[in-house]
């Protein structure tokens, strides 16, 4: 028999007074697995990670970390998982090293401190007090801390919120790297990008609730998404626009010289389209072919972008 | 215990890196030692202590409510407790790294002033150095507690200023932290007693100037003991690690509780007002370590040399010098200089016969039950008017050794009191009739506190042994048989030998109220100590004075009595007129005398003609002794009618003068013979390097003119300035 999920989340409800952050989630982290929770803000992506970590109470549902509820042994769970809060600090003049020692401290078991800094590739700033870091050497350190105790379980919350691109390309190095360790990650991210590069399986959040939920490849199929094609001419395009029978949907921009065409079969609906475009003498400037992206989906489920 | 390790470790290394820290630590307390030092910088002297506690108290303010409370909340707002929050620990690790780090971090502090104060200021470090390290350890955590508390309460770095502000200003102010409590009104003397503070500041003088233990500290400590648990407890149940929860308005009112340990020992200390007492007596030790140097003064030694032109310096409570030429450069002096130029100074006068607990009133007064105030007043009056001894020969035993106690603490102000306790008399006999009038339920009970009528030389030993027991500094015992119209029995000879041999054998001085020449011989044969009274009904042979010369027994004519007795006859009202007197009062005792002297009533009751012989007869047999040689001290019996506790001695003096005797003769029996006879001749009544600074500064020169002793220009008492205005508040 399989070992049990390492997290199993059912039924999860969380109110902050009248407001219902968190209105009954269901999901599984396997072992190994990268798993995102992406959604805009106020989702209640944070919400529902913070009472996995312990951290909060809940109001309902059955909640499993390692085996432990977080609700009742928060102590023990607190002290095999590893957790990268968002938004925390520690203090301005605390050097490097010493944030190590002091956190591993904390924990009944250790990894060497050493070891971590290389990995992080914080050996050089080990003696560099934490308000001398860069916002991506500050992250780097919050994701050895949460590294500190070898946990089994790591919960990152917004891991690149706030960083700049290279910066964040660290750390998505940094994630794949940990995934190679065979360690179980659930991490909130409202960068579709982020989850669909780093995880195994996605979980889309709005208002509370999951809205789909599997791989990325998935959650794309589950949609009425479509690939599309898009034109841009060197002048105006011709009045009477082409009908394929490949095509769902053909739109012309607002300036006449671009031409949208939505299909199920883009390679198809690409030849249709070359060829009407020499039948017209059509001189292209610029040509995109383009897949649905979990952004499209959500869009395509909530009405709205995720980032606004 | 790692975690606990762990985090101390970080906050020592975080507060060291902290420029703040290390001010307000070790800079701020430094410039307030050495801003004090100045402002109070006059005769320094033992002032020093009082600024290291004020300092030590103002470091422990700081540390406590802004180095833990404001620190802790800034923690959470920067999102810094959010990050333990996610790490298996409990708040307490963090609670307690906090009040470790806070006391380790204060430590070198208070070193560092005592340093300063010892080498710069040439202050002792304290004997009970342990119960100030135990103190100060207490205080510091205790405020950090308070200081974690405020933090675990407030929303905001604002709200943690606003609270924080509002117990630091009171106690900085209040406390007797920058201002001595005695200096503040009542008001603010009152609202001390609930300041936590309050009780660091006298405790830590308390250490400094009595070498006090942590014992008798014991409510303060219970009270930060007390408000350390509760706050580390209610500080813990309400420990927020994110900025984002807020507390509820009423959970505020948790300070409140946290603090309710002070509330019960405000209340506690204004009931008791043990607190503001031992504020005052402190201020008032302080006073007396002061330097002071007298010049220019005319110095009665006490022992009958006289520097025409003298300078006295007094610190520490003792004469330190006493010049008449190589004085002390005064203009490079860091004490008080007071020019008496025209002036005398003599040595505190002593009074050694005082019966405290009786007014000097004619008519028995409402509060003849309620003596314990009077007592303490007439004890002031003394000190007044510049007697800084008494010798108490017959009062409530217990009431008077109360009130010794509470002098000897400071606690009350007023001369040095010495204490016979009870008379021994006989049954029936003088002594025992002022109890006739009294209701019987309670006479038994009276004359267990003012009389001892043992009934065998086995028991008066006892008594006097147990006497010993409780505390009294000498025995007095009457033999009189009285006279015609008011006869006494008189005690048997062998209970008088037997209260004189254990006397003898505790090292208690025996002095023996005598009626005439009979009773003093029989007193000379009891080998007493001093005879009081002598006789005023015959004429005292001079082989009995030989005799008491000879045997170095003290001869205490008290010419006082006499003439208050004859003034009583007469309806003499010119005593009143003096102005000491007028100045003592009570006003209103003083008039009910005056009415009752006019009214005379009293006359017909006295023989005013063999009064005025017994007067000079008294006097006459003053000078025969004089003339032996006998060792004369004055007493003065004041507490009878018209003997008026204070000012009777300068009259006395007066008698003796009168009596044909030397004001230099006078003065001597008032200083150095008079304290040889209290067994203190080894500091009292001298003007002499070693000896308390009891001092009495007078115009003129009482040597010419005795009177000029009752014209005091300054009483120096165990080294203090007595602010004689302040003595009957």
């Amino acid at each position: 028999m399989a070992a049990a999920p390492p997290i199993q989340v059912r039924g999860l409800i969380k109110n902050y007074g009248s407001f219902q952050a968190v209105r009954g989630i269901d999901f599984e982290v396997h072992a190994g697995e990268v798993f995102a929770l992406l959604g805009p803000n106020g989702a209640g992506k944070t919400t529902t990670v913070e009472v996995l970590e312990g951290l909060r109470s809940r109001n309902g549902g059955d909640v499993k970390v390692l085996g432990f509820d977080p609700g009742e042994q928060s102590k023990p769970l607190k002290d095999r998982i590893g957790v990268c809060l968002q938004a925390t600090n520690l203090p301005d003049r605390i050097k490097v090293r010493e944030a190590l020692e002091l956190f591993s401290d904390l924990y009944s078991h250790q990894q060497d401190s050493k070891t971590l800094l290389q990995r992080l590739e914080l050996q050089d700033k080990q003696n560099d007090f934490y308000s001398e870091l860069s916002g991506g050497q500050k992250q780097r350190l919050a994701l050895a801390l949460a590294l500190i105790n070898d946990p089994q379980v790591l919960f990152l919350d917004e891991p690149t919120a706030g960083l700049d691109p290279q910066a964040r390309h660290e750390i998505h190095v940094l994630i794949r790297d940990l995934r190679s360790d065979n360690r179980t990650i659930l991490l909130t991210t409202h960068y579709i990008e982020e989850a669909e590069k780093l995880c195994d399986r996605v979980a889309i959040i709005d208002e509370g609730r999951i809205i789909a939920m599997g791989t990325p490849k998935e959650i794309r199929r589950q949609t009425m998404g479509h690939s599309y094609i898009e034109i841009h001419s060197e002048h105006d395009l011709p009045e009477n626009l082409p009908s394929f029978d490949s095509a769902e949907k053909i739109s012309v921009g607002t300036d006449k010289r671009s031409l949208t065409v939505h299909s199920t079969q883009p390679a198809r609906a690409l030849v249709e389209l070359v060829k009407w475009l020499d039948q017209h003498n059509v001189e292209l400037s610029d040509v995109h072919l383009k897949q649905p992206t979990l952004e499209d989906v959500f869009i395509e489920m909530t009405g709205r972008r995720l980032r606004d | 215990m790692k975690p606990y390790l762990a985090l101390i470790n970080i906050d020592l290394k975080l507060a060291l890196r902290n420029k703040s820290v290390i001010f307000f630590n070790y800079l701020f307390p430094l410039i307030f030692f050495f801003a004090f030092a100045q402002f109070l910088g006059d005769g320094l002297g033992g002032r020093i202590s009082y600024i290291v506690s004020m300092v030590l108290v103002l470091g422990i303010l700081g540390n406590g409510l802004f180095g833990a409370g404001m620190r802790a909340v800034q923690e959470r707002e920067a999102n810094i407790l959010r990050r333990f929050k996610v790490a298996p620990i409990s708040p307490i690790p963090i609670l307690a790294a906090s009040m470790v780090t806070g006391w380790a971090l204060y430590l070198p502090s208070v070193i560092l002033v005592l340093g300063l104060a010892h080498f710069f200021y040439g202050m002792e470090i304290p004997e009970r150095w342990f119960a100030l390290f135990a103190l100060i350890s207490i205080g510091v955590v205790a405020f950090r507690a308070v200081g974690l508390i405020l933090a675990a309460v407030a929303n905001s770095i604002q709200e943690s200023n606003i609270l924080i502000q509002t117990l630091y200003m009171p106690m900085l102010f209040l406390s007797g932290a920058t201002f001595p409590m005695t200096m503040l009104p009542v008001w603010a003397q009152v609202t001390a007693q609930y300041l936590p503070a309050t009780y660091l500041v006298t405790g830590f003088q308390g250490v400094f100037y009595r070498q006090e233990s942590l014992f008798e500290n014991w409510p303060a400590v219970l009270a930060l003991t007390a408000t350390i648990v509760l706050s580390t407890f209610v500080s813990a149940k309400l420990f927020r690690w994110e900025k984002d929860e807020k507390i509820a308005g009423s959970a505020k009112l948790w300070v409140v509780g946290v603090l309710l340990p002070f509330f019960a020992l405000g209340s506690y200390e204004l009931w008791s007002r043990d607190n503001i007492n031992k504020a005052e007596a402190l201020w008032r030790d302080l006073d007396r370590r002061e330097l002071l140097l007298i010049q220019n003064a005319r110095v009665f030694i006490g022992d009958g040399r006289v520097i025409e032109s003298g300078t006295v310096l007094v610190e520490d409570g003792k004469i330190q010098g006493v010049f008449d030429s190589n004085a002390p450069d005064s203009s490079r002096w860091r004490g008080e200089v007071i020019d008496a130029a025209g002036k005398t100074l003599l040595p505190g006068l002593i009074d050694v016969h005082v019966h405290l607990a009786a007014s000097g009133a004619v008519v028995a007064s409402e509060n003849e039950y309620d003596f314990e105030d009077a007592m303490e007043r007439a004890l002031a009056a003394y000190l007044y008017s510049g007697v800084t001894t008494v010798k108490s020969v017959g009062d409530p035993v217990q009431a008077t050794l109360r009130l010794r106690d509470r002098e000897r603490s400071r606690e009350v102000q007023g001369a040095e009191l010495f204490v016979c306790g009870p008379m021994f008399t006989t049954e029936g006999g003088h002594g025992t009739e002022y109890f006739e009038t009294r209701p019987l339920a309670i006479r038994e009970l009276v004359a267990q506190q003012w009389v001892r009528t043992p009934l065998s030389r086995e028991e008066s030993g006892q008594q006097v042994r147990k006497l010993k027991a409780a505390g009294v500094d000498s025995i007095k015992a009457i033999l009189e048989a009285g006279r015609e119209g008011m006869l006494f029995n008189r005690m048997d000879m062998s209970i008088l030998d037997g209260i004189a041999e254990e006397a003898r054998a505790l090292e208690l001085p025996l002095t023996v109220h005598t009626g005439n020449s009979q009773d003093m011989e029989a007193a000379i044969e009891a080998q007493a100590n001093s005879i009081e009274h002598g006789s005023s009904i015959d004429e005292t042979p001079l082989a009995t004075f030989r005799r008491m010369a000879n045997n170095g027994i003290a001869y205490d004519p008290t010419l006082s009595v006499r003439e208050a007795l004859l003034n009583l006859s007469k309806g003499n009202t010119k005593p009143f007129e003096r102005s000491l007197l007028q100045q003592i009062g009570p006003l209103e005792l003083l008039l009910q005398t005056l009415e009752a002297l006019e009214s005379g009533q009293m006359r017909q009751r006295l023989s005013q003609r063999s009064l005025e012989d017994e007067l000079v007869r008294a006097q006459a047999n003053l000078l025969a002794a004089h003339r032996v040689g006998v060792s004369l001290v004055t007493g003065t019996d004041s507490g009878n009618p018209l003997v008026f506790h204070g000012p009777a001695i300068h009259r006395e003096l007066q008698l003796w003068v009168e009596a044909g005797l030397s004001p230099a003769v006078a003065l001597q029996a008032a200083t150095r013979n008079a304290a040889a006879l209290l067994g203190a001749g080894d500091r009292l009544g001298l003007i002499q390097a070693g000896y308390d600074a009891n001092l009495l500064l007078v115009d003129g020169n009482p040597l010419e003119d005795i009177a000029s002793t009752e014209r005091i220009s300054l009483i120096v008492y165990k080294g203090g300035r007595v602010e004689r205005s302040r003595l009957f508040e």
